[in-house]
């Protein structure tokens, strides 16, 4: 029995009018989101220019020679071709509890996916946990969404995060600059701040979205718990109060603000999603609003 | 304050069971639960310090104070608490008015009867109860049956009380006061008193047997006065074996008294004496006298002990005879003489022979036989066929066979009961051809020679003649002819007896042999009746007075009970119970009911409970605590 695709038809209509936004000119690349100087070989007419020697004889203006006795050449406004990866979260704190983080960010990293294939960019999805997984690059418009669908839903949340590594291993097999969508709860044993500080430092922009469910935030328990961390196993003994659960709560907001400043502070965005809303609201609501897509 | 439904005892009991499990449910329910999270590194942040204390110990005692409250306020309304004293509370009361035949007794020299007497205590009972009581009317004969529901009402009580009349069975005490403790057990409310009015007497089995169950809710109001009775207690007619117009008549008499008497016991039948014996009857013993008397007439057997006692209703019994039914048989044949004889054996058998000229096919008799005779139509009625003429005979003939030897009777049915014959043969015979649902009741070798034909009318068919050949020496003869006619008529030759008695249970003693379904037991107007039959013992009842008909097998007992069941015994209360009519006890200030008050008390106790420290409302309605609970924890 087939399982039920991840995003239904009716939401993929409405992606069709956003596009992935950045903000970042990067280096060695042509491209952006304000119309470029340079005229290339784009799809969109530039201008005119008359002939010179050696310029490509298939984009001379037949019927302005026919007309003018002159050659004249069309120039084309060159489009931009920045690459934008995405590094989704695979580890086992994304399948804790439910409804699980990891289903939501399977959707939301199909959606922006989509979003890029129908403005013919070039997507590539990277999972990550302890190292990077077999990516998935996509491109050539939205007939090839369909692969990437199998792709996700054919992916499994285990094993625990290492970002540096897994920073030190994107770094090494991505040297071009590009926006770069970390898709991810973040939480974990290990901090994840400096990592992504690195790879802010190396050139990227980071779009960084922080999935989690309301009892990652609020827990809902009292009295005596034996906790266990989703990813190392590792327990902690606690007896939790309505005290006990203000202070994780604002533990956890810290730790979102920290993320926030440290996207804000290189120029990245950054955007916190609850499990609890939907997906659509989400794109069209907090992301919009973050400039991750317009 | 005092509890109607349970004892302070049992509250207490039940209180600590339950307090018990809520206080293990509390600490399974606050132990320490595994849980999975996506990191611990908040936990460490929130600074919480590690659980070191023990697990079991109490963590939100208001918690646990609220249920274990709220739970004690709950059994409290099941206990049924009432503000006031003991006394005070409505109590149910069952009356159990005694309406046995005895109570039909004559006393004052015949102003008043026993009834009167009784619902005059049951009336002084009443009013002696406070107006709260509730009071149900129970009426006990051999069957105990309320008049009343638990009523307050005591103008509803006093007209139960005026509708209660004698019956015609005796009193079944033990059943009456085991209904009336399964009333009071079912019915809501405090349990009061059961109080006996009557004359306590019983049955003498009944008295034999001790009363089951607690008496310390029992009253007897006695309602006794020196009564001097005797009376008949069975009456019972039968045909004589060897004169069937002789009744054989038996009158049993009881003195149920404290004085011997000599009474006289006349028998008259249709009006005109019958019989007379004068009766010594000591005191408590019975007497049985027996009469003859010949006749084969219906009419009425009446009789009557001659007695001025308080209670005539057992003094007379009437018993009515039914017509002597005969077998009327028209016998075509020219040589009448030869049957003659046969059917001249049987008294209840009455023979007319015609010759065969003169045959008629509606002959107004209940049997004809035609002696080898071909007949111009065929009898309407049941016949029986001696040697028929080959071309008319009513059954197919195979074949005529001369000197045959009968080679079987069919002794296994009722035609050829009795019958057997050794190396006899005929000179000659006709042998049929029967059908498969013909009866085939004796057989030579070339096939059946006599048959019978069931259904309506029958037909008997004779191959040979009975007179005229060899057989006429044999017992086998008359025999055959009785299984014959007992075959065609059977009510005609049914046993027959009349019994007198009372009214009650009727047993009956059943042949060896009867199967149960050949039992049926008829109503006067036909009905069937139930019965049970347990070592060949048949027990019936009957309620009122009437004619029970007993049809087993070939034997029919006709009971016709008219006279009263009259108990021979009184009855010995046990020691201790309360005896006559109460004083009058008037109505206290009543007492409050408060389980509702304690129900909505505890209810709210725990939904406050849920409220507060609920798992799963902290998870439906995520609300905020009070402050004060808040810093308290």
């Amino acid at each position: 029995m087939p399982s039920a695709p991840l995003l239904d038809r009716e939401f993929l209509e409405k992606l069709e009018r956003l596009t992935i936004h950045w903000q970042k000119s990067f280096a060695g690349l042509v491209g952006g989101h304000n119309v470029s100087r340079f005229a290339g070989g784009g799809q969109e007419f530039l201008d005119h220019r008359h002939f010179h020697h050696g310029d490509d004889l298939r984009a001379i203006n037949w019927r302005a020679y026919l007309r003018l006795e002159k050659l004249f050449l069309k120039m084309f406004q060159v489009e931009p071709r920045v690459p934008v990866r995405m590094l989704l979260d695979t580890s086992g704190s994304m399948s804790a509890g439910s409804p699980e983080k990891f289903d939501y960010a399977r959707k939301l990293a199909a959606a922006l996916c989509y979003v890029g294939l129908v403005r013919l960019d070039t997507i590539a999805i990277q999972p990550f946990n302890e190292a990077l997984g077999e990516r998935c690059r996509s491109g050539g418009g939205r007939h090839r969404f369909s692969p990437v669908m199998d792709y996700l839903a054919g992916l499994r949340s285990e094993g625990r995060t290492d970002y540096l590594e897994v920073v030190r291993r994107f770094v090494t097999a991505y040297p071009q600059r590009g926006l770069l969508i970390v898709i991810s709860d973040f939480l974990g044993a290990e901090s994840c701040e400096k990592p992504l500080q690195y790879l802010a430092d190396y050139g990227h922009e980071l779009l960084l979205v922080q999935i989690w469910r309301e009892e990652d935030r609020s827990p809902v328990w009292m009295g005596e718990l034996d906790l266990v961390e989703a990813e190392t196993g590792e327990r902690l003994r606690v007896e939790v109060d309505a005290t006990a659960r203000e202070r994780y709560t604002r533990a956890f907001d810290e730790f979102s603000k920290s993320l926030e400043a440290l996207a804000a502070r290189n120029a990245g965005r950054y955007v916190g999603i609850s499990t609890s809303m939907a997906i659509e609201e989400f794109v069209f609501g907090s992301l919009v609003r973050a400039r991750g897509v317009a | 304050m005092f509890f109607l439904n349970l004892s302070l005892g049992q509250l207490l009991v039940l209180f600590g069971s339950v307090s018990a499990v809520a206080v293990t449910l509390y600490l399974l329910d606050r132990s320490r639960r595994r849980q999975t999270v996506a990191t611990l590194r908040f936990w460490v942040n929130a600074e919480q310090p590690v659980a070191v204390r023990r697990r079991h110990r109490i963590q939100q005692p208001l918690s646990l104070l609220l249920q274990i409250l709220s739970m004690g306020l709950l059994l409290l309304a099941v206990a049924q608490p009432r503000l006031g004293s003991p006394g005070a509370t409505v109590r149910n009361h069952v009356l159990i008015l005694d309406t046995s035949a005895w109570m039909g007794a004559q006393i004052q020299g015949g102003k008043r009867t026993l009834m009167q007497e009784a619902q005059d205590r049951a009336r002084s009972y009443l009013r002696a109860l406070p107006s709260s009581d509730r009071v149900m009317i129970v009426r006990a004969d051999a069957l105990t049956m309320p008049a009343t529901v638990f009523e307050t009402n005591r103008k509803k009580l006093e007209a139960a009380i005026a509708g209660s009349h004698p019956g015609s069975t005796a009193l079944n005490l033990d059943q009456a006061i085991e209904f009336a403790r399964h009333s009071q057990a079912l019915s809501a409310g405090r349990a009061g008193e059961i109080a006996v009015i009557g004359s306590g007497r019983v049955s003498r089995r009944e008295s034999a047997e001790p009363l089951q169950g607690p008496v310390s809710n029992l009253r007897f109001v006695p309602v006794t006065e020196t009564v001097e009775n005797c009376g008949l207690t069975k009456i019972g007619l039968r045909k004589a074996a060897a004169d069937p117009d002789l009744w054989e008549i038996f009158v049993s008499a009881r003195n149920y008294g404290k004085s011997a008497q000599t009474l006289p016991l006349t028998l008259r039948f249709g009006g005109a004496p019958a019989g007379s014996r004068r009766l010594q009857l000591p005191p408590g013993a019975e007497r049985e006298s027996t009469f003859e008397y010949r006749t084969r007439a219906a009419g009425l057997l009446e009789a009557t002990l001659f007695t001025h006692d308080a209670f005539p209703q057992d003094d007379r019994a009437v018993l009515e005879l039914p017509p002597q039914k005969s077998l009327s048989v028209a016998v075509y044949s020219d040589e009448s003489e030869l049957l003659r004889p046969i059917l001249a054996a049987n008294p209840r058998v009455n023979a007319t022979f015609y010759p065969t000229k003169d045959y008629s096919a509606m002959p107004q008799r209940d049997l004809v036989i035609l002696d080898r005779f071909r007949p111009p139509t065929v009898p309407a009625v049941d016949s029986i066929w001696i040697d028929p003429p080959i071309p008319g005979s009513p059954i197919p003939v195979r074949t005529r066979l001369t000197t045959p030897k009968v080679a079987r009777w069919r002794s296994g049915h009722a035609l050829g009961s009795g019958l057997r014959t050794q190396d006899l043969r005929l000179e000659s015979a006709t042998v049929f051809e029967a059908a498969p649902s013909d009866i085939r009741i004796a057989e030579v070798d070339g096939g059946p020679v006599i048959v019978a034909r069931p259904g309506k009318p029958k037909i008997v068919v004779i191959g040979f003649h009975p007179a005229r050949s060899g057989i006429r020496y044999e017992l086998a003869t008359p025999l055959l002819f009785g299984n014959l006619l007992r075959w065609t008529t059977p009510e005609i030759f049914r046993r027959w007896e009349l019994t007198g008695g009372s009214v009650g249970s009727v047993k009956m003693t059943l042949d060896s042999d009867l199967a149960e379904s050949d039992v049926r037991v008829l109503s006067e107007d036909g009905r069937t009746l139930p019965f049970t039959v347990r070592e060949r013992t048949l027990n019936t009842f009957v309620g009122a007075p009437g004619t029970v008909r007993v049809i087993a097998g070939d034997r029919e007992i006709v009971y016709s009970l008219t006279l009263p069941e009259v108990a021979d015994t009184m009855w010995e209360p046990p020691a201790g119970i309360r005896r006559g009519i109460p004083p009058a006890r008037q109505a206290g200030a009543g007492s409050r009911e408060i389980w509702q008050l304690l129900a909505i008390l505890g209810a709210a106790g725990l939904l406050l409970e849920w409220y507060l420290f609920g798992r799963l409302r902290r998870i439906w309605f995520p609300i905020r605590k009070p402050v004060f609970l808040r810093k308290a924890s």
